[in-house]
């Protein structure tokens, strides 16, 4: 397939080229399921106005940083050869997206006796159309107009449906591996999770490029949890140091269901993550992880949303960052609750370490309560390393630089415990090492 | 389980809500710079006050109002306002007006020097004028200015120009930009160095005349090593119009200076419709300017129908210190929007946030706050507590603090809440005899006490007693 050149105007706009030619152009020869639904998420695209700093969510991260306009779409070929990585090892299944293709590989055959289903959007669109038409696009929380989102569910050039049916379990999850080496190309993912009742698995997905490559990523991804289904989904973000990321996650949590979700922000220059769930009937549980941790020149953004909008509803969201060199990182979320939610538990804590004086960390957390009878609260806290502890490990014989290491090692561990995948742990410990230059 | 059910036949009936009917001088509606120019000349002002003004007018004019706030507003008419009104006779202590003396022994002020209360030096301000000053002499004796603003322009106007406008320059906002346009009074405070003001200094702000909008300017400097308490209390008679309050205060502190400033703000809230009351939109901020100086700010919000209201310190000096103490209540279908601003800029600066929002029938409880801490002010302190109550299934609480770090020696920590009336507590009470309306009202008298306590004693007492009035009817 030839690579298609965006249109460029005079005067590129903020998002120069996602234009109905571009619609036309995604929906060429797909199914009338996806056709309807990119024409629907265009329309909704299309009636929201550009982003711009003025706007408060991008008072802190001016949208003219992802420099959208200077990026072209790639076309991604069906499919390619599978190419291995020595962390297949710890999954049942694994996804492999690059320029060159999309593999799909079910090691440990989970999909066999088919309650699980993992497939492109365009086959499961031709092999599960009723569930698919469900689900993509369900997950959105009202209230909220996600130009973004919606600039995924138009274009997204590459897209994968899970579909786990009643009482699913998987002993070791599953994989996604984006790698884009292809210079100022954008990738545009699209994840549609549906998990039936008692479903239970985990999903891991990993963004990397080369350094010095620019790439550009525009992420969307929608988990369905029906009843007393768990799911864990962890995204860690770990482009080079060119890339420039935004993602959209959302979930929507049925009774007794619980999801975690986790955004970990490392790589990249520019990155805005927004993620929010809905736990929409009573005993939906949600858990939001956050880790993020810009050094040099980086500039990570993260959006959380608790959105409650039934009685008995629980969440909990812990993130965690800090800021190194010149970084910068800005924290915004929202615990909502709906008028008559009461019996709602809700918690929201962020902390920060800003470690050197030309670093910068920004938090607003928020409450926005419109029922009595719950317990809502957030916290939020700022500081360099603790003295006394550096003092402690340095008397211990420790270096000043290891025993930093350490310590922010000891701060995200909070989050980076909880995470389902060792290997993962692993490298997000390299992550820290590497920003530290030990 | 108890129902916190708002009864609105039960609430209180807001016990200012009367008119005085006396005869006033009133400009007629509309704002232009020919209405800022009477309003000067009234003011017998002199000609740089005037071209402050008008300047203010039209960077006013081109300025929007702000959209921000979580509040529902109707658009206001700004043409459609009196920008002046005051008592025709000139008044002065001692032949006042027999009309307005009435009207502040029913508010409860002392005016007459006789009886005048020993511990507070009151100055008095009804719709744009003040009406009388109360312990001057005294005050005088120690070199402290303490007068109305527009007396100060007249006999101080060195000082004036040298500090109004510098906290909350002329087109910092919107409603500030329209407040230096059209100032009426005010209280102007002035604390020499080395000065400890022996009595609470105090302003009570009236609106009486209808359609008219009150804006108040106040201005307070303590000079170095000075300390001064400063109060403020509002009240205005029920009407089923809106009136406009947007008021200016600005605190200078300059080396080694304590300001305490505390308000009771009690405006008419509107009925229990929503119909009537107060918009007070109001900008107040303080600059630490020298070194261990320390402004502390006080309020008990529990009138006017839209509240937005954030005040502010500048901690600029080095090791100075920020404290913002809030109650603010809401009922019926009040709406408040309100929080504090902190923002460090020397080195060794602390703040101390405590907020504690009631909410209670179909009302919206916001907090809104900002902390920062700019590169280069190293060790920077702050902790946020932001509370919040709910009272009944229809009234919402809002929590929006924004944080903003850029250097890596602070240490700053923000908490916030939100619940209701624990059950366990009540049973707790109800169990030792008390009714479940005493053990409602004595758990929210607790949940304000780290506020209440900042208060000087007797605005303490009479806060509580304010406190307990409005809840009447909300609990129960």
């Amino acid at each position: 397939m030839p690579t298609l050149n965006l249109p460029l105007t005079e005067t590129p706009s903020l998002l120069g080229g996602f234009d109905e030619t571009l619609l036309e152009h995604s929906r060429k020869g797909e199914h009338a399921l996806l056709q309807a639904k990119r024409t629907a998420a265009y329309e909704s695209y299309a009636s929201i106005p550009n982003p711009d700093r003025f706007h408060e969510e991008y008072r802190r991260q001016d949208p003219e940083l992802f420099k959208i306009s200077t990026f072209s779409p790639l076309d991604i070929p069906e499919s390619t050869s599978y190419v291995a990585a020595p962390e297949d090892e710890k999954y049942d299944l694994i996804i492999s997206v690059s320029p060159k293709g999309i593999a799909i590989n079910d090691k440990n055959k989970v999909c066999a006796d088919g309650k699980l289903v993992v497939m492109t959007l365009d086959q499961a669109a031709r092999e599960h159309t009723t569930v698919l038409e469900q689900s993509l696009g369900a997950a959105m929380v009202p209230e909220e107009q996600r130009k973004f989102l919606d600039l995924n569910g138009a274009f997204w050039n590459v897209g994968f449906f899970i579909y786990a049916k009643k009482g699913l379990e998987l002993a070791n999850g599953i994989l996604i591996r984006y790698h884009n080496d292809k210079a100022d190309s954008i990738l545009l993912p699209r994840l549609v999770v549906a998990a039936e009742s008692l479903a239970r698995f985990a999903i891991a997905e990993q963004f990397t490029s080369p350094n010095g490559v620019r790439t550009l990523c525009i992420s969307g991804r929608e988990l369905l949890l029906d009843a007393a289904a768990d799911v864990k989904l962890v995204s860690l973000q770990d482009w080079g140091d060119e890339g420039i990321h935004i993602g959209e996650d959302w979930a929507r949590v049925k009774r007794d269901a619980k999801v975690n979700l986790f955004s970990m922000t490392v790589g990249g220059k520019v990155s805005k993550m927004t993620v929010g769930c809905d736990v929409c009937e009573p005993n939906a549980n949600a858990y939001l992880g956050g880790m993020f941790f810009a050094d040099r020149n980086q500039h990570f953004d993260q959006k959380t949303l608790q959105y409650h909008s039934s009685p008995d509803t629980y969440s909990n969201m812990l993130y965690k960052g800090a800021v190194k060199d010149k970084g910068y990182s800005v924290y915004q979320g929202i615990i909502r609750a709906l008028k008559n939610c009461v019996g709602v538990d809700s918690y929201q804590t962020n902390n920060n370490l800003v470690l050197d004086p030309t670093a910068r960390a920004d938090s607003i957390p928020g409450l926005i309560i419109d029922a009595d009878e719950l317990a809502c609260s957030h916290g939020a806290t700022f500081g360099n390393i603790d003295q006394e502890q550096l003092y402690y490990l340095r008397t211990r014989g420790i270096s000043e630089a290891e025993a930093r290491r350490m310590l922010v090692m000891g701060f995200f561990d909070e989050v980076i415990e909880r995470i389902p995948f060792e290997n993962m742990q692993d490298h997000l410990h390299d992550v820290i090492t590497r920003k530290f230059g030990v | 389980m108890p129902e916190f059910e708002t009864d609105s036949n039960l609430v209180q009936e807001y016990k200012y809500g009367f008119v005085t009917d006396i005869e006033s001088d009133t400009i007629p509606k509309g704002l232009n710079e020919e209405v800022v120019a009477i309003i000067s000349a009234k003011k017998k002002e002199p000609v740089w006050m005037l071209e402050w003004r008008l300047k203010a007018f039209r960077r006013w004019k081109k300025m929007k109002s702000p959209t921000w706030a979580y509040i529902d507003c109707p658009e206001i008419d700004f043409q459609d306002i009196h920008y002046y009104s005051a008592p025709k006779e000139p008044v002065n202590l001692a032949d006042m007006d027999p009309e307005l003396l009435k009207t502040f022994e029913r508010l409860g002020i002392p005016m007459g020097e006789k009886d005048a209360m020993s511990g507070v030096a009151m100055d008095v301000v009804f719709d744009s004028v003040s009406v009388g000053t109360t312990h001057k002499e005294m005050l005088e004796e120690l070199g402290i200015i303490f007068c109305s603003i527009s007396e100060a322009i007249q006999e101080h106007p060195d000082l004036v120009k040298q500090y109004l406008g510098t906290v909350v320059p002329p087109g910092d906002n919107f409603y500030a930009a329209l407040n230096s346009a059209v100032f009426t009074d005010g209280s102007f405070c002035y604390i020499p160095k080395g000065v400890t003001c022996p009595v609470e200094l105090s302003t009570y702000f009236r609106i009486n005349a209808a359609d008219t909008g009150q804006f108040e300017r106040t201005l307070i400097i303590c000079d170095d090593n000075a300390t001064c308490s400063y109060l403020e209390g509002c009240t205005a008679p029920a009407r089923d119009t809106n009136q406009l309050h947007a008021a200016v205060v600005e605190i200078v502190a300059l080396e080694n200076s304590e300001v305490k400033y505390s308000t009771v703000q009690n405006w008419y809230a509107g009925d229990e419709n929503g119909i009537g009351g107060i918009y007070n939109f109001v900008t107040k901020r303080g600059h630490c300017r020298g070194r261990r100086s320390k402004i502390s700010w006080t309020q008990v919000e529990v009138g006017a129908a839209i509240t937005w209201k954030y005040p502010s310190c500048v901690l600029e000096g080095d090791g100075s210190v920020g404290e913002f103490y809030s109650v603010a209540f809401t009922n019926n279908h009040m709406q408040a929007d309100t929080g504090t601003k902190m923002i460090h800029v020397g080195k060794n600066t602390s703040s101390t946030i405590i907020s504690k929002g009631i909410s209670a029938g179909q009302s919206s409880n916001n907090y809104r706050g900002l902390v920062k801490v700019v590169e280069g002010a190293t060790n920077a302190r702050n902790h946020s507590i932001c509370d919040s109550l709910l009272i009944g299934r229809d009234c919402s609480a809002n929590t929006f603090p924004y944080i903003e770090s850029e250097d890596d020696s602070a240490h700053l920590a923000h908490e916030a809440t939100t619940s209701t009336i624990s059950e366990d507590q009540l049973f707790y009470l109800k169990s030792r005899g008390l009714s479940e309306e005493d053990a409602a009202s004595m758990v929210v008298k607790g949940f304000c006490k780290d506020v209440f306590k900042k208060l000087p004693l007797e605005f303490s007492v009479e806060a509580i007693k304010l406190l307990e009035i409005k809840l009447e009817g909300s609990i129960g």
